[in-house]
């Protein structure tokens, strides 16, 4: 015990005495190139998260999500081009990719204590889950699905009658946003009971109440819920 | 009239949705002229059973100009009310393929029959004497076990009745099996085997009465529609009930399953034992049930695989010999074997969540909760079928969850008559009518007076099972062989190596009956054309017990005849001196120089009914080229088998009135429930339940345990073969692919599997592949989506193409109970044609 | 949100591509009677025959003429994707009555309001819930067998003082 405390005492001693040997340039530098490292070692994990890997080595996206989407046209198709875990789940722009990291953090915790570490308990808060998706793609005004299928470039011959009607009458006209349709095309559906269909048009969304679109927004919102404890008490 | 309306009385019936959508036909004449009046416009209403599975929907016919016009669910009809499945209200379409069958077709060379020649039109004069002459030269040469038909679960009663009096009175030969063998025998033998009695206790009617169902390898959602649509409107319409559906991969049943399990290949053994072991260890067995109604036994184990003896697998198997010996033992003894199928152990074998088992355990186990139980071929298509059947009873009666409304294990069926015909009236290789077996002397003494032949002369062995006809013929020990109504090239287990091969084997003689030209047709040496469904007089059982009769409402084309009239007109040829012993005729003189027919058809029994006595409006081809009502005749010999023995069934008139009738029918009244005292006459008072088909009336709780299947997975061959039906198709499509909204909606077979498995072996969704097991090979594509979900390791192909033959690559491996093949378990591998 | 019109224009042309393939149908039949029939698989029975691309679904959204008043009607549209189960059901998001007008959908049929005991509901009824069991899309294929099914307009039509 005593000898812990010795030990902790001489680090303390060698990190608060000044330097008296190294130039300011040299950790200037220093800290400038070990702020880089450090940086680029962040951005890359960073990234390792946000791939199909990551994503699907967790059991509960394997055997559940994953295995959906696997059956959907979002996984195969006709040009050969896929959309992968992150390109729907995580915004683009490095700010609002930050925060919604940081919603995930939340995530973990749920990895833990195994909220959904079983099929059955996953289908117990599939509804849940799904809302939390509908309402982020609803007040980002469907951006992911966006970044690949841009409304301007829709070419309205190539869609069947049927599309290109309503794509016209909702769409086009800013009436609705993707996700009010088209729910349910890359996993299954929760129990839609009460949940009018897209082009309804419900006042509200269903569930909780939206978030705005800001990504300082959804930034406090993620810690307001992390923190609910604390900052309640 | 009951059973024919006019267009009107339908109009009133369907008041609100026929009207709407004939609007334009029905406005009144004087809205709008008709060109030619009213009349012009009228159509003849008539009822009848679908002609497809064992649902036994009740279908109204529309005929005009001779011609079937229109079809639609019958609304008086108990089991569909109104409803029909796509393929029952395409009903219409069946019988109009263009390549209907209209005259015999012989393999010929130089004008005389040759097994290697090319089809030729022939009269049934000169088809009927080629197969005479190769008949008795087979008898003469081989003898009577030479001698064999292949029958079906969609022949009427009156052709499996007239069929297996030709078989065994006629030829002497008990190898007569029905395809319902690859279907129903492990369900029947269980019946047997736990009740004495074959055929469900319960009813449809237990479907308005359930509060929970599982479905034990059974996609009712495609498979039986309409019974699907009673499950969904108790399902929906009542929130407490609750549905769990076992299966090893993801279908349209599960849609709607509170309890979705998907167990690994052959261990849904396991969880029955689990869930006897949960109902046991958590105090719920029913003991007053259980101690008065139940009697324990313990099975034989390592009984095989039902593959050719000289199979390694064979060899090795201990009881191989005999699968069905069983021993008495006690509840203690039961509840210690059924102990080690634990929860952890169950989940680690099944791949199942413990939760999920434990939910499914408990819908068991609740006393407040009424369970009915159903299941098919993932049940009946299993090396332990017979097993299976009896541990879902052993739960059914553990708890006392039997016999009466909405407490029901009920095992579908997949024909429309392989209870009617295949099994009640005894078409099985062992099997007489009414539950009785060939190998009881007793019964064949019955028999044969009921039938007014001299004694000796139905054989006592059985015959050849369906697999085993298969390996007769490839061996050359069946050499005269006659199918009717099934197409078992496509349909049979491991087809190219030995269901075609005995086809084409050239000591044997191969006639096939069908309406059209299926490969099973094309592969044999005689093509006889056959009417079918309503273009005859019919009567079909369907799966609850229920008796179903229809008139002929349209003539066959061409020359095509109806099988009851191919087998009662082909007797004429054979005399009683040809076919039976002279030991037998010398005793028995005034059965000499007779045929066939007379002593079999012409018997006072069957011709006993004038033609006078057929509905004038109705044609009735058959009792017009025999002389009198023949199917009336055959109905009513064939139900004296019956009537005071628990299979009483209502006088024949009577069924042309109703929408079927539920046997026993005593006093006039059907019978619902079975085994139970005030639900069924058979149970006097007092008794409370009795299962009064076994000598102590008592059920049987069978202790047997998890055994693996014939074939599984391994490095090489690396995924499970799953093979089955889709919803737009029926068995192998001869009719169905002939209807072309049908076939447009499911133009081909294809390969069913999971993505991820496919992306592994580089097979991109809709690619071409090869589907490669030990037996054979067929290729397909790929599909990833759709409504199977195929987890890893699991591929589903449907048989119902005929330019994907599946069953070249499937596994001939039987129950060796019931000897019914496994289709649903073998390993293949798959690889890209490319 | 489809115009009638269209509609009736189409159908009128297809009426006259009927009568036109039930005269080459018949014709085709009556010489194809007498001959001994193809088999609809492979020709040597156990030949390995090459799969069939999977096929395309029709997906031009026109309504298919019933074959007679009492068949469903197919779906002249693809239904791939579609959940149809105990939690939703896509078809009903645009064909339920109460969608009708701004799906520009048919409405269900009013059939599909009856219980089993013939009681209209004020919705679909639960055993109708499972629409694919009666309602099938259709493949842009050729018939595998031509069929020589009737339609019962053909018949018993007398023309207007033929009497």
């Amino acid at each position: 015990m005593g000898r812990l405390k010795r030990l902790v005492g001489w680090v303390w001693r060698v990190l608060t005495t000044p330097a008296a040997t190294l130039s300011l340039a040299f950790l200037t530098l220093g800290g400038f190139l070990g702020g880089v490292i450090f940086w680029g070692a962040f951005n890359t994990a960073l990234e390792m998260t946000n791939t199909e890997e990551f994503c699907v080595s967790c059991h509960e996206m394997r055997a559940n999500v994953y295995e959906e989407l696997t059956r959907t046209i979002h996984f195969s198709n006709r040009s050969g081009v896929r959309a992968s875990c992150p390109d729907c789940h995580v915004p683009h722009e490095w700010t609002d990719k930050i925060a919604r990291k940081m919603q995930a953090s939340k995530e973990v915790w749920g990895k833990i204590f195994g909220t959904i570490n079983t099929r059955q308990k996953f289908l117990d808060h599939r509804l849940e889950l799904a809302q939390h998706e509908w309402a982020r793609l609803k007040a980002n005004d469907s951006l992911e699905c966006r970044n690949c299928h841009s409304s301007v470039a829709m070419d309205l011959s190539k869609q069947t009658q049927r599309a290109a009607e309503i794509h016209t009458r909702y769409l086009l006209a800013g009436k609705a946003t993707c996700i009010d349709c088209h729910k349910g095309i890359a996993h299954e559906l929760p129990n839609m009971q009460g949940i009018d269909p897209g082009w309804k048009m419900p006042k509200e969304l269903e569930g909780e109440t939206l978030p705005s679109a800001s990504a300082i927004g959804d930034l406090q919102r993620a810690m307001a819920s992390i923190h609910q404890g604390v900052i309640t008490e | 009239m009951k059973n024919e309306l006019t267009r009107r009385d339908v109009l009133k019936a369907h008041a609100a949705g026929i009207a709407a959508a004939t609007a334009g036909i029905a406005l009144p004449a004087n809205a709008q002229p008709v060109p030619g009046g009213l009349s012009s416009l009228e159509i003849k209403w008539s009822k009848a059973p679908c002609r497809f599975c064992g649902t036994g929907c009740g279908v109204m016919l529309g005929v005009k100009e001779g011609q079937v016009v229109a079809t639609h669910g019958d609304m008086q009809a108990e089991v569909n009310r109104g409803l029909n499945c796509i393929k029952g209200y395409f009903l219409s379409k069946i019988m109009y393929g263009s390549d209907r069958l209209t005259t015999p077709l012989l393999r010929k060379r130089d004008g005389a029959y040759a097994k290697d020649g090319e089809f030729e039109p022939v009269s049934w004069s000169e088809a009927f004497d080629v197969m005479a002459a190769q008949c008795k030269k087979v008898l003469k040469e081989k003898g009577p076990t030479a001698v064999g038909m292949f029958g079906s679960g969609q022949w009427t009663i009156f052709e499996g009745y007239a069929a297996t009096k030709l078989m065994r009175a006629g030829f002497r030969s008990n190898n007569l099996d029905p395809n319902a063998r690859h279907c129903m025998a492990s369900a029947a033998y269980a019946f047997m085997r736990t009740f004495g009695m074959d055929e469900p206790m319960g009813c449809y009617d237990d479907f308005e009465h359930a509060d929970a169902f599982v479905l034990w390898g059974s996609n009712m959602a495609e498979m039986h529609p309409i019974l699907w649509t009673r499950l969904a409107d108790r399902r929906l319409g009542h929130e407490h009930v609750k549905v769990a559906v076992l299966s090893t991969f993801t279908h349209r049943s599960m849609d709607l399953a509170d309890i979705p399990i998907v167990f690994t290949p052959g261990t849904d053994l396991a969880i029955l034992n689990y869930i006897a072991n949960h109902i046991i260890t958590t105090g719920r067995v029913n003991e007053e049930f259980v101690s008065k109604h139940t009697t324990f036994m313990r099975g034989v184990t390592d009984i095989g695989y039902g593959l050719r003896p000289d199979n390694p697998v064979e060899m090795k198997a201990a009881n191989s010999a005999d699968p069905t010996k069983t021993e008495p033992i006690d509840f203690e003894a039961f509840k210690a074997f059924v102990s080690e199928y634990t929860l952890e152990k169950t989940a680690e074998l099944t791949g199942v969540e413990a939760g999920f088992l434990e939910q499914l355990a408990e819908l068991y186990a609740d006393p407040d909760r009424k369970v009915m139980s159903l299941w098919t071929m993932g049940f009946n298509q299993h090396v332990r079928g017979v097993w299976a059947n009896q541990m879902v009873y052993n739960i059914h009666l553990l708890t006392g969850k039997i016999s009466e409304p909405g407490n029901s294990p009920f095992s579908l069926t997949g024909q429309p008559s392989a209870c009617g015909t295949a099994r009640e009236v005894g078409t099985f290789a062992h099997r007489l009518p009414a539950d009785m077996t060939v190998t009881n002397p007793k019964h064949r003494e019955h028999a044969e007076e009921i039938w007014r032949i001299p004694h000796g002369i139905i054989p006592e062995k059985p015959g050849y099972h369906a697999v085993q006809q298969d390996r007769m013929l490839k061996d050359g020990k069946l050499s005269f062989y006659w199918v009717q109504v099934n197409n078992n090239v496509q349909a049979g287990p491991n087809t190219s190596n030995e269901t075609y091969q005995g086809y084409r084997n050239p000591e044997n003689f191969i006639v096939v009956s069908d309406a059209y030209p299926t490969i099973t047709a094309m592969s044999a040496d005689l093509v006889l054309p056959a009417a079918m469904w309503v273009e005859k007089e019919g009567a079909y059982g369907n799966a609850e017990r229920r008796t179903h009769v229809w008139h002929q409402l349209v003539d066959a084309p061409g020359e095509a005849r109806s099988d009851l009239w191919q087998l009662v007109e082909f007797s004429k040829r054979f005399t009683t001196d040809e076919v039976w012993p002279a030991e037998i005729l010398d005793k028995h003189a005034e059965f000499r120089g007779k045929t066939l027919y007379d002593v079999l058809f012409k018997n006072g029994q069957v011709d006993q009914f004038p033609l006078s006595e057929v509905k004038a409006e109705y044609a009735n081809k058959e009792a017009d080229a025999f002389g009198c009502y023949i199917q009336k005749g055959l109905f009513e010999e064939y139900a004296t088998f019956g009537r005071g023995h628990g299979h009483d069934l209502a006088p024949y008139d009577r069924y042309h009135e109703e929408r079927g009738l539920r046997w026993p029918v005593v006093d006039g009244k059907e019978t619902k429930w079975r085994y139970r005292e005030g639900l069924d006459p058979y149970v006097k008072p007092g008794e409370g339940v009795k299962f009064y088909g076994r000598p102590d009336g008592r059920a049987v709780i069978l202790a047997v345990p998890y055994e693996p299947p014939a074939e599984s997975p391994d490095e090489e061959y690396d995924v499970w073969l799953v093979t089955g039906r889709v919803l737009e198709h029926w068995h192998s499509g001869s009719m169905t692919m002939r209807v072309p909204e049908l076939y447009k909606a499911f133009p081909g077979a294809r390969c069913f599997m999971n993505a991820d498995d496919a992306r592994k072996r580089g097979l991109n969704q809709g690619a071409e592949i090869r589907i490669i097991s030990r037996r054979g090979e067929i290729r397909s594509r790929v599909e990833t989506r759709g409504r199977n979900r195929m987890p890893p390791g699991v591929i589903f192909v449907p048989w119902f193409d005929a330019s994907q033959l599946i069953n070249k690559v499937t596994l001939d491996a039987t129950d060796p109970i019931s000897k019914q093949t496994d289709f649903k378990k073998c390993a293949v591998k798959i690889v890209s044609v490319a | 949100m489809r115009s009638q019109n269209r509609f009736r224009r189409l159908i009128s042309r297809r009426r006259w591509a009927l009568v036109l393939l039930s005269l080459t149908l018949a014709g085709g039949t009556a010489a194809l009677a007498q001959m001994v029939p193809e088999l609809s698989g492979p020709k040597q029975s156990m030949d390995e025959l090459a799969a069939q691309p999977m096929p395309k679904w029709v997906v031009d959204d026109v309504r298919k003429m019933r074959a007679y008043p009492d068949q469903p009607p197919v779906i002249p549209h693809s239904i791939e994707g579609y959940q149809l189960s105990v939690n939703t059901n896509r078809c009903l998001s645009c064909h339920k009555r109460e969608f009708t007008q701004d799906s520009g959908a048919p409405m269900i049929s009013v059939t599909h309001y009856m219980t089993r005991d013939g009681q209209m509901l004020a919705d679909v009824s639960p055993r109708r819930y499972f629409c694919t069991a009666c309602h099938v899309p259709q493949a842009d294929v050729k018939p595998l067998v031509q069929n020589t099914f009737k339609d019962m307009s053909e018949m018993g039509v007398k023309p207007l003082g033929s009497e």
